[in-house]
């Protein structure tokens, strides 16, 4: 076993029972996550990427198995651990931002950094995303790629050990889309985080230290590429 | 049913909470404003009923003594009717545990029908059912039920200086005695110690050794009839036998006490329920106005497919409609059992009869119209904004709520100290602009109830403070039958208990000024007296004048008597001959009840004639009840009633049960009030920040981090209403208070510094239901799914 691991998933499933359905949005699955890489999870629409994102980031809770962080039990139904696993080691970034609409960017970033106790500052992750100079702005004044600037500093402003990028890139266009992985790799290399993002747009894959490929609820493949793309140089 | 509807009946299922929440509201204005109608008039009518049956007099004068031949010739003045005339007198009335009441004895000409102000039997016999022999009396309910008197029982009276047993007969009311009060110094009725007796005329003349004579003529006038020529001419017949008073129906004191209230009640019936109706149409219209926003998507897929405007804003203002139709049915369910039970109340309070229990049916159907009106507008003005949505925009997306700077950001000290959680709920509050003032409002208006109630409740307890502790210092009253000898009381403070005595003297008189007659009770005592203070309104205390008179600002206004003017009294004792004097007015006061002016024992007695005579003794004991020298007062000769502080104090806290049973609905109802406002708010500003909450506890935020967002919304607009509604309530209640002054009582708006403690207590415990009863939501929030939907 790898000693630079984060996370460890032991066939940890979920189920969600919709009306008098089931639906198994994620079957017995297994994944070691590591230290300070950049994990892409990759797969159409209803494979279960998502899922797995939102049992990774502790913001649904699996119906079997078990997950690990640092070797501590995040699964036990506990919502004060997870809650404090979110704030002190996570960052979520969205595909719709959800930014505070009443808040200005710079009180986004705020709002995230006054959870920990030792924060970035968050004028110096302003400067970071390139948006110093709007920090003043409201949401609805920013562009999406602006808004997702936003929504990524928000993420990074708490030191997390682990970004979690739900299509990062999903409504923005072709330049914004590769301008904030550009980022999120910067941030990785600057902060040491580990990075995750799903998204069914197979070029991201490219970047990523290990691609890990999904297809109804069940891992089908996980690539380790030796050379990772700098994100401007990948195409889609 | 069609889609449409049932797409209303699952909106409904999911807001149930605020649907029940703004019905409770209807219902609860709908359960006032029916209740109070049909109490207003059910009692009005047998106001008038009960007037107009037994002949309620429309003008009263009170002689020394006339000859009943007088009568025949009043009802000759043109405009007059009929004309009674009666022998009325107070005689002492033993009871059986050595007690004394007073009774007011009076006649009745036969057959009673034919009379004025003639009575409404109860219990028992007429006077026409009884042998001529026999002596036989009809005392009033309260007196008989609070001294345990059933028809057939004997009692003992002191007449014309001689122990006279009767039987009672059977109990009976009338208009007259409605609220019987012994006179205009008493407070409130005291059953126990004052009675109304009815007799034959003839054997109250023969009992009073008065044959052949009366000393009150009732007149019926006609309805054009000009009541100031009549009442000169019918004064001038009477000259000659000692004109005592006179007066008008509206100042006749019973009368007076029954219109007030009722004047209470129709001021309540309308203002209190409209304020409910108008809240509730705010909180309609700001929950209307969220769930178009919220559903703008499908509003935009409905009209796409085809559905106009009109079918859309009327299938949201049928929310409106259902609330207010479910809120009058419970309403008017509540309303006319309370109006029932609240009729029976009023009319065992009042001497009246049985009230008829008419369902008014005018008041059921204007409780529907508007609750409906005022439903129907706030939907329609809510589902205006339906119009502006446009199909294809409105199904994409909606674009991030437009956040602003706010006014607060201009003062940067506060506003750099704030955390982000501050600034997020300041924003959001000056971006809801019209829900943050509802919000408000209501609030306010809760607290504007809970100031009512407690400035009631304040008034009513410096009333009490005021016109018992704080002026009245001794432990018994000792009033006597006839006028003694001051030398007499020397012997009391012979006995051991007694600390101290203290000598009074009461003379009813006309105060006549620039020609104004008023009537008035002038009490005389020591100036420098220790166990009787007098007191104003506000609770001053004056000084009793060693010359002239300290006149209550009542008698005074009524006749434009200023300090310094000098004004004539004129006793009427009912006995021996009318004197006159002239006194200076050295002080006025503003009384809190009744019509007493104040002169020194030495003034009143120069008044009389006499010297050193007074009517009533005040004691100061060792303690303040001693049963075995009240027994020895009583066995007394010429001791007319004994009555200690405490037993007074007792009835009237008695009096002022009532008063706290309404106190306590008032209390109940602002705060199912408060508790539904803020409920509706809470739930409102969960429901639309749920995404930023779920984006917030991905961030790390806790349950109880992300809920205390929500509280300090509510909590900020609910400490705005608090802090407004505690001077509007002083306001409210201040101008209720004096629009409901009469003659007899005038309470000033006291209310203590720890009621707007009190009442910011009762406030900050519904804002805290209100809000725990809605933020249990905020626990369910599921993040997955919140972040997952975009509308």
């Amino acid at each position: 076993m790898p000693d630079n691991v984060l996370m460890r998933l032991k066939n940890v499933s979920k189920t969600y029972i919709m009306g008098e359905i089931k639906v198994e949005a994620l079957k017995e699955t297994s994944l070691e996550i590591l230290a300070e890489e950049v994990l892409v999870i990759l797969g159409p629409s209803g494979s279960g990427k998502s899922t797995l994102l939102n049992l990774v980031g502790g913001i649904d809770s699996s119906t079997t198995g078990e997950i690990l962080y640092d070797e501590k039990v995040l699964t036990d139904g506990n919502d004060r651990v997870l809650t404090s696993f979110r704030r002190l080691d996570v960052g979520f970034i969205f595909q719709f931002y959800n930014l505070i609409p009443d808040l200005t960017c710079e009180e986004n970033v705020a709002l995230a950094a006054e959870l920990v106790p030792e924060p970035l500052e968050v004028q110096d992750v302003l400067h970071d995303v390139g948006l110093h100079d709007r920090r003043d702005h409201f949401p609805s004044q920013l562009s999406g790629g602006e808004q997702q600037r936003v929504a990524i500093a928000r993420a990074v402003v708490k030191r997390p050990r682990i970004l979690l990028c739900d299509e990062p890139t999903g409504s923005l266009d072709y330049e914004t889309g590769k301008m904030v992985l550009r980022l999120l790799v910067d941030i990785r290399n600057k902060y040491h985080s580990t990075v995750i993002i799903v998204t069914h747009n197979s070029a991201i894959g490219d970047m990523a230290d290990r691609v890990v490929r999904m297809r109804s609820g069940e891992i089908v493949e996980i690539i380790e590429n030796e050379n990772p793309l700098p994100p401007e140089r990948i195409e889609w | 049913m069609s889609t449409l509807t049932r797409k209303l009946f699952r909106t409904i299922v999911n807001t149930r909470g605020q649907f029940l929440a703004l019905i409770v509201i209807v219902a609860l204005g709908v359960m006032i404003y029916v209740s109070m109608n049909i109490v207003y008039s059910n009692l009005a009518q047998a106001q008038q009923q009960f007037y107009e049956e037994n002949r309620f007099a429309d003008y009263t004068f009170l002689v020394v003594k006339a000859p009943e031949s007088v009568v025949s010739r009043i009802e000759a003045v043109p405009g007059v009717i009929k004309a009674t005339g009666r022998l009325q007198k107070d005689v002492t009335i033993f009871k059986d545990n050595e007690e004394r009441a007073v009774g007011r004895l009076t006649g009745y000409p036969l057959p009673v029908k034919d009379e004025l102000n003639n009575i409404h039997l109860l219990s028992g016999r007429s006077f026409d059912d009884i042998a001529s022999e026999e002596i036989g009396i009809i005392a009033d309910p309260q007196y008989a039920e609070a001294n345990a008197i059933k028809p057939g029982k004997k009692i003992e009276i002191l007449a014309d200086s001689r122990k006279v047993d009767i039987t009672v007969i059977g109990t009976a009311i009338s208009p007259e005695f409605v609220y019987p009060m012994k006179d205009s110094s008493s407070l409130f009725p005291e059953p126990e110690l004052f009675g109304i007796l009815m007799m034959p005329q003839k054997q109250v003349q023969q009992i009073l050794g008065m044959p052949g004579q009366i000393n009150q003529v009732l007149l019926d006038l006609a309805p054009d009839a000009d009541e100031a020529l009549i009442k000169s001419q019918v004064g001038a017949i009477l000259k000659p036998y000692g004109n005592i008073a006179d007066y008008p129906r509206k100042n006749q004191s019973s009368h007076v006490v029954l219109q007030a209230q009722l004047d209470g009640i129709k001021l309540i019936s309308t203002s209190l329920p409209l304020i409910f109706f108008l809240i509730a149409a705010g909180i309609q219209f700001v929950i209307l106005s969220r769930l178009i926003r919220s559903q703008r998507m499908s509003i935009g897929v409905m009209k796409a497919l085809g559905y106009n405007n009109r079918q859309i804003i009327w299938n949201y203002t049928s929310y409106a409609l259902l609330v207010s139709l479910l809120g009058a049915l419970a309403g008017n369910a509540l309303g006319l059992g309370m109006a029932s039970a609240m009729t029976v109340l009023f009319a065992q309070y009042f001497n009246l009869p049985p009230a008829a229990m008419g369902i008014n049916l005018q008041v059921v159907v204007i409780s529907f119209l508007i609750s409906s009106l005022v439903a129907g507008a706030s939907g329609l003005l809510a589902s205006r904004s339906v119009l502006q949505i446009n199909p294809a925009e409105a199904m994409r997306p909606q674009p991030p709520a437009i956040g602003r700077r706010t006014p607060v950001e201009d003062w940067a000290w506060l506003w750099n100290r704030l955390s982000s959680s501050w600034k997020m709920s300041l924003r959001s509050m000056f971006r809801n602009r019209t829900r943050f003032s509802v919000t408000i409002l209501g609030v306010m208006s809760a607290v504007v109830l809970l100031m009512f109630t407690f400035l009631m409740s304040d008034a009513t307890n410096h009333f009490f403070d005021q016109s018992f502790e704080q002026v009245n210092h001794y432990d018994y009253i000792v009033r006597f039958s006839e006028p003694i000898k001051e030398s007499e009381l020397l012997y009391w403070n012979g006995w051991d208990e007694v600390q101290r005595t203290e000598k009074m003297m009461e003379i009813p008189v006309k105060a006549i000024f620039s020609n104004q007659t008023v009537d008035d009770v002038i009490v005389g005592l020591e100036p420098s007296s220790q166990l009787k203070k007098v007191s104003d309104k506000y609770g001053e205390i004056h000084r009793i004048p060693e010359e002239g008179i300290l006149i209550n600002s009542v008698t005074a206004d009524k006749m434009g008597l200023a300090v310094g003017d000098v004004v004539t009294v004129e006793t009427v004792m009912g006995m021996g001959a009318v004197r006159t004097a002239q006194l200076k007015v050295m002080d006025r006061f503003e009384p809190m009840t009744g019509a007493i002016s104040y002169v020194s024992l030495e003034t009143a007695n120069r008044l009389l004639g006499e010297r050193q005579l007074v009517t009533a003794a005040m004691l100061k004991l060792d303690a303040p009840v001693m049963p075995s020298l009240e027994k020895r007062l009583k066995e007394m000769s010429r001791v007319g009633s004994v009555v200690s502080f405490s037993q007074e104090r007792a009835v009237y806290e008695k009096l002022m049960g009532t008063v706290w049973v309404s106190i306590g609905v008032m209390l109940m109802f602002a705060v199912i009030l408060g508790i539904a406002i803020i409920y509706n708010t809470s739930v409102m500003t969960l429901n639309e920040r749920q995404r930023e909450m779920a984006s917030l506890r991905v961030l790390g935020y806790s349950k109880g981090e992300v809920a205390g967002l929500i509280r300090k919304e509510t909590w900020l607009q609910a400490v705005i209403g608090i802090v407004l509604g505690l001077p509007s309530g002083k306001a409210v209640a201040t101008a209720y208070l004096a629009s409901a002054t009469t003659e007899m009582y005038s309470l000033p708006a006291v209310i203590y510094p720890r009621s707007y403690l009190m009442v910011a207590i009762v406030a900050f415990i519904f804002v805290w239901l209100g809000q725990n009863l809605s933020i249990r939501k905020a626990g369910k929030l599921d993040m997955v799914e919140v972040l997952k939907n975009r509308e």
